[in-house]
């Protein structure tokens, strides 16, 4: 057996090389290499029909207990043997089919030709569900690519089947996947034995029917089947495969191999009998109205698998015996019947039976042959296939459920097999005696004639004999069957009178009436066809999909974010709001003490911010509803305990409201008013989410003691940080690489601003400013002449400014000092390099708001300068942490005398850096006025190009060449009343 | 709880005005829902213990959970940059008005 996977396996490496080298006798090398491989596989057969089941066991996946288990069983052996056998006969024909082929059609064929018989045999003998899935998809995968190789004609129907048959891969690994969850094993013999299918009928009815769907997607069962005629684009040899031993008998194969768990769940019976026998009696239906004999054959083998299908639903032994045989004679027969319409397609160039000669006296042999293969199909004595197609009937008349059950499913059989039996005869009727064209017929080499012929000729002598196929049919009905029974077969073609032969002979019998009146009957079925067209259905389906999945974008599909954001909002709603809702019952009772007294009184005063916020059509109103906010949100936060964050918070907030005044600026007085629908809209989705984040907080919060990490750390975790401030430790000691991160977002902010703002226009970034709808005209004031006081004091900011200037010379070294103290006493005290940085900010902005001229302050490229040094030193602390103590930023601690030391102070370095280089980019930027563009001064674009660049030289550098103006205690320029000059 | 109440206020008051068609309006809700959060998630710890966690002045037992707040510390500069980055968007072309199309003549629908 193993010998039997390796040969294919390496095969399929080599055959590129083969390929190459040996041109148009590659089909034959390769044929001999199934021959070769089916001989190997001839031990394991003979072992398997001895009553063992030889295996073979790799390991695979050893964390998730998946090996590359092989299982040899009954239906292994008969399933392996048609894919190599019928596989061999193929690419002999195939040789003969490609003989002017091109390189690249041969090299597209018989690889993959090849990877498509190693997946289905490793698909029939593996033991382990994860393979078994593996292998099926890859079955498909290699199907798909035998019928795209076709050309551009074959891209819809391609992908159509790839469609169909992945869809069905997906159903299998979800019945796989419960499979292998419920039964805690992933070797399917271990899991088909497990008790829970007759103790949970629940989930066996589930995964019987999500396994029979799985199938009959592959076997092309009703309404899946679409994708098999469509896959006649492809080359012939493909199709004689794909019909008789691969893809669909994949299907077949799937449902025999589950069917000993399922034997006795409703749902598998129900579902495989109904489905098969709809799908017989309208592939069947279908079949007879076609003029392509390739279109025909593929509805035949629909009709054909259908059949199979219903008798592995009937599930009793005589029922899967009988399975075992049509298959067998099933791809005998449509191998040859396929490879058969290539030879007539090959000889007289159609296959179109209203376009063919009468073939009969040119090619008398493939008549009698196509005569034998269709009495076989037709269930016609002495063939194999009437073997079988008696074992059929007799196995619906075991239909479980009451007794007028098996007498339907008899005659719904019967009425498919005379379906089957008048498009049969329209293969040999149509394709040999009844044509009136003249064309030329082509003599066609033995190398296709011959590959056809033979399965063919082989069911005659089968059926003769039919007693040497009791040992493999009766194994595999065995390994279909609950574990322990083996089914006694004794194949024959003489049973005795019965209903079954009853059946048989009046299906002939009214055949014989078809084939008959012929003339008279075709046109009138031929015109009664279902209406609509598989691929149509598909295309359809597919267009409304489209259609769906457009519906499902108009959620995201908007300019404005409002859209997205409301659906994202209304989600929270539905998923928190129930969530806390259904969990409120099982949570533990609120702590004492959760709530107190200044929590209301902050409640009331954020709810008055809040509708102040929301309401205020002025941007400064609502501005100063915000920080109302951010300072009660802060008292909040101090009340709760967290100094570090409130100061945090406090900080921050300062220098959002500075950044907000620094737009708005720019921005026009107002809001603008918004549309009908979206004041209501947003309310309703507004108050949805805050009752749902209300309900959310009070239900699972405030009702647990301290968790195993807090209490961690503030016991020996503070300890061993040799630090009593524990938020701030958590911080730069054990959570330093969130803090890291943090870093990095602040400086990426600021290189982000400086990008985007760099790509705009400077036009479109600051327009003039009359495009504003608020835009105020400077009033025309009657102003004494230049030079005057009054004049300086309106158009000059020196005057306002002043003030500032000369506040800050005491206020600087005083925030300078209060940030270092700050920084230093992080470790053990509210502090830090954040709110140390903060503070130092607090600097740059007022320095920014004092100077009295629009200019930058530093030096272009400091900031980025700035956030560099910020990130270059955390990594290096970090780095030496990693060095010394073996551990990414890990701190080194140190102690000088008294004085206790740790690098973690160096890695506040860093933060500090970037937050200053954040506020520099920042004030920067966003701080160029609204109306600078008279005064020629700098503009956000010019600012965003010296950020990376540096100072650049131009017309608008006048106001940077200055020195800042000191203002001291003397200065004299107002009172002497003229401009300023040094 | 008192603080859940808070919470869900300032939530509504978040989305209400990220729903608006201002971006700086935009910004200020991201803001409110971010004080949200972050009440949400110091209330995560122990809400009934309030004293500072710091352990020079307070005991073990008494001091209110340390880590949470360091979580809410971190989200509060990050919030400061996001807002920082929305205000610098909306300060564009000196209108934020986002169902406006932009005059920079890139089209406006898809």
């Amino acid at each position: 057996m193993a010998a039997t996977l390796l040969i294919l396996v390496a095969a399929l490496v080599v055959s590129p090389v083969i390929v190459v080298t040996t041109g148009r006798r590659a089909g034959w090398i390769l044929a001999l290499v199934y021959l070769v491989a089916a001989a190997t596989f001839l031990p394991t057969a003979f072992a398997v029909w001895a009553g063992d089941h030889p295996a073979l066991t790799i390991p695979w996946i050893p964390e998730l207990g998946v090996e590359f288990a092989l299982r040899a069983d009954g239906l292994g052996v008969v399933f392996t043997l048609i894919a190599l056998v019928i596989g061999a006969i193929v690419l002999i024909y195939s040789s003969g089919y490609l003989a002017s082929a091109s390189w690249g059609q041969r090299m597209s064929f018989h690889p993959t030709m090849l990877a498509f018989t190693t997946a289905m045999v490793a698909l029939v003998l593996t033991d382990n569900l994860l393979v078994l899935f593996v292998a099926w998809e890859l079955t498909s995968l290699a199907s798909f690519l035998l019928i795209a190789r076709s050309g551009a004609g074959a891209e819809g129907s391609s992908m159509r089947t790839l469609l169909i048959t992945f869809t069905g891969g997906l159903i299998l690994l979800a019945a796989v996947a419960s499979i292998w969850a419920v039964t805690g094993t992933s070797s399917i013999s271990a899991a088909l034995a497990d008790p829970v299918w007759q103790e949970n009928p629940t989930f066996a009815g589930i995964v019987a029917a999500l396994v029979g769907v799985a199938a009959m997607t592959k076997s092309a069962q009703f309404p899946f089947h679409i994708w098999l005629p469509d896959a006649m684009a492809a080359a012939t040899p493909v199709s004689a495969y794909l019909h008789a031993a691969a893809v669909v008998k994949a299907g077949i194969f799937l449902l025999l191999r589950f069917s000993p768990a399922f034997v006795g769940v409703p749902a598998w019976h129900a579902l495989l009998i109904t489905a098969g026998l709809l799908t017989s009696l309208v592939g069947g239906y279908i079949a007879i109205s076609q003029d392509d004999l390739k279109r025909l054959m593929a509805y035949s083998t629909v009709s054909q698998l259908g059949l199979l299908v219903a008798t592995i639903g009937v599930g009793t032994e005589a029922a899967l015996a009988a399975a075992v045989v049509h298959t067998i004679a099933h791809a005998l027969f449509k191998s040859g019947l396929f490879m058969l319409v290539g030879v007539i397609d090959r000889a007289t160039g159609t296959r179109d039976v209203r376009r063919l000669p009468a073939l009969a006296r040119d090619m008398p042999i493939m008549c009698a042959v196509t005569i034998l293969g269709a009495a076989s199909m037709a269930g016609v004595p002495p063939m194999l296939g009437f073997v079988s197609k008696e074992g059929l009937l007799g196995a619906m008349l075991e239909t479980p459920g009451p007794g007028w059950a098996g007498w339907g499913a008899f005659i719904g059989m019967a009425i498919s097999a005379v379906l089957t039996f008048t498009y049969t005869a329209k293969i040999v009727t149509a394709g040999f005696f009844d044509g009136t064209n003249d064309r030329e017929i082509k003599p066609v080499p033995w190398s296709l004639t011959v590959p056809a012929a033979l399965p063919i000729i082989a069911g005659l002598p089968l059926a003769l004999a039919v007693g040497v196929l009791d040992a493999p049919v009766a194994w595999a009905a065995a390994a279909a069957l609950p574990a322990g029974t083996v089914p006694h077969v004794h194949l024959a073609l003489w049973h005795g009178v019965n209903p079954e032969l009853i059946a048989t002979i009046v299906i002939i019998a009214i055949g014989v009436v078809t084939i008959w009146r012929r003339a008279w009957l075709r046109p009138r079925i031929e015109r009664r066809q279902p209406p609509v067209d598989g691929t149509v259905a598909i295309n359809e389906l597919h267009r409304h999909m489209a259609r769906l999945g457009h519906l499902v974008t108009r959620m995201a599909n908007s300019d404005g974010p409002a859209r997205p954001l409301a659906f994202i909002a209304a989600s929270l709603v539905i998923v928190v709001g129930l969530g806390a809702g259904y969990a409120w019952r099982h949570m533990p009772p609120l702590q004492p003490g959760v709530s107190q007294p200044l929590d209301a009184l902050f409640l009331v005063l954020i709810t008055a911010a809040v509708l102040l916020v929301c309401s205020s059509d002025s941007r400064l109103g609502a501005t100063v509803g915000l920080s109302t906010i951010g300072v009660v949100g802060t008292a909040q936060i101090f009340s709760l305990g967290a100094p570090d964050v409130g100061l945090t918070q406090l900080l921050v907030e300062t220098l959002t409201v500075i950044v907000i005044m620094l737009v708005l600026q720019k921005l026009p007085l107002t809001f603008g008013r918004p549309g009908k629908n979206r004041r209501p809209l947003a309310l309703t989705v507004a108050i949805g989410a805050g009752v749902a984040a209300g309900v959310a907080t009070h239900v699972f919060n405030g009702r647990r003691d301290p968790s195993d990490a807090s209490q961690y750390f503030l016991g020996s975790g503070a300890e061993q940080a040799g630090g009593t401030n524990v938020t701030n430790l958590i911080l730069v000691e054990f959570r330093a690489l969130d803090t890291f991160g943090e870093l990095a977002v602040l400086g990426m902010t600021a290189v982000s601003m400086i990008a985007i703002l760099s790509t705009v226009r400077h036009r479109h970034l600051d327009p003039s400013p009359r495009q504003d709808r608020s835009f105020v005209p400077t009033p025309e004031i009657p102003l004494r002449e230049p030079g005057t006081l009054a004049h300086r004091a309106i158009t000059q900011a020196w005057g306002n400014a002043m003030h500032i200037q000369m506040l800050l010379r005491a206020t600087t070294p005083i925030i300078a000092v209060l940030s270092a103290w700050l920084f230093w006493r992080g470790h053990n005290h509210p502090g830090g390099g954040f709110v140390a940085a903060l503070v130092g900010s607090c600097i740059v902005a007022m320095a920014y708001l004092a100077t009295a001229r629009d200019r930058q302050i530093g030096p272009p490229k400091l900031p980025l300068r700035l956030i560099t040094a910020g990130v270059v030193v955390a990594i290096t602390t970090g780095m030496v942490g990693l060095v010394v103590e073996g551990s990414f930023l890990k701190p080194i601690h140190v102690h000088v005398g008294d004085l206790h030391l740790t690098t973690s102070l160096i890695f506040d370095v860093g933060v500090y850096l970037a937050v200053l280089g954040l506020m520099f980019t920042t004030f920067n930027l966003l701080g160029t006025s609204a109306t600078t563009a008279k005064q020629r001064g700098e503009q956000t674009r010019e600012r965003a190009d010296e950020a990376v660049e540096g100072e650049l030289p131009g017309p608008m550098d006048t106001s940077r060449g200055e020195r800042p103006i000191q203002f001291g205690p003397r200065t004299s320029i107002l009172v002497q009343g003229r401009e300023f000059k040094r | 709880m008192i603080l859940s109440v808070t919470v869900g206020v300032l939530v509504a008051g978040g989305i209400y005005l990220m729903l608006q068609r201002s971006m700086v309006r935009t910004a200020f809700g991201v803001s409110l829902l971010s004080h949200a959060a972050n009440l949400a998630i110091l209330t995560s710890g122990v809400p009934a213990r309030r004293e500072d966690a710091l352990l020079n002045i307070t005991s073990a037992a008494e001091a209110a959970d340390p880590l949470p707040q360091a979580f809410v510390l971190t989200a509060i500069v990050i919030t400061m940059a996001v807002t920082i980055l929305m205000l610098a968007l909306s300060v564009i072309g000196h209108n934020d008005d986002l169902l406006r199309p932009p005059e920079s003549g890139e089209s406006h629908r898809p």
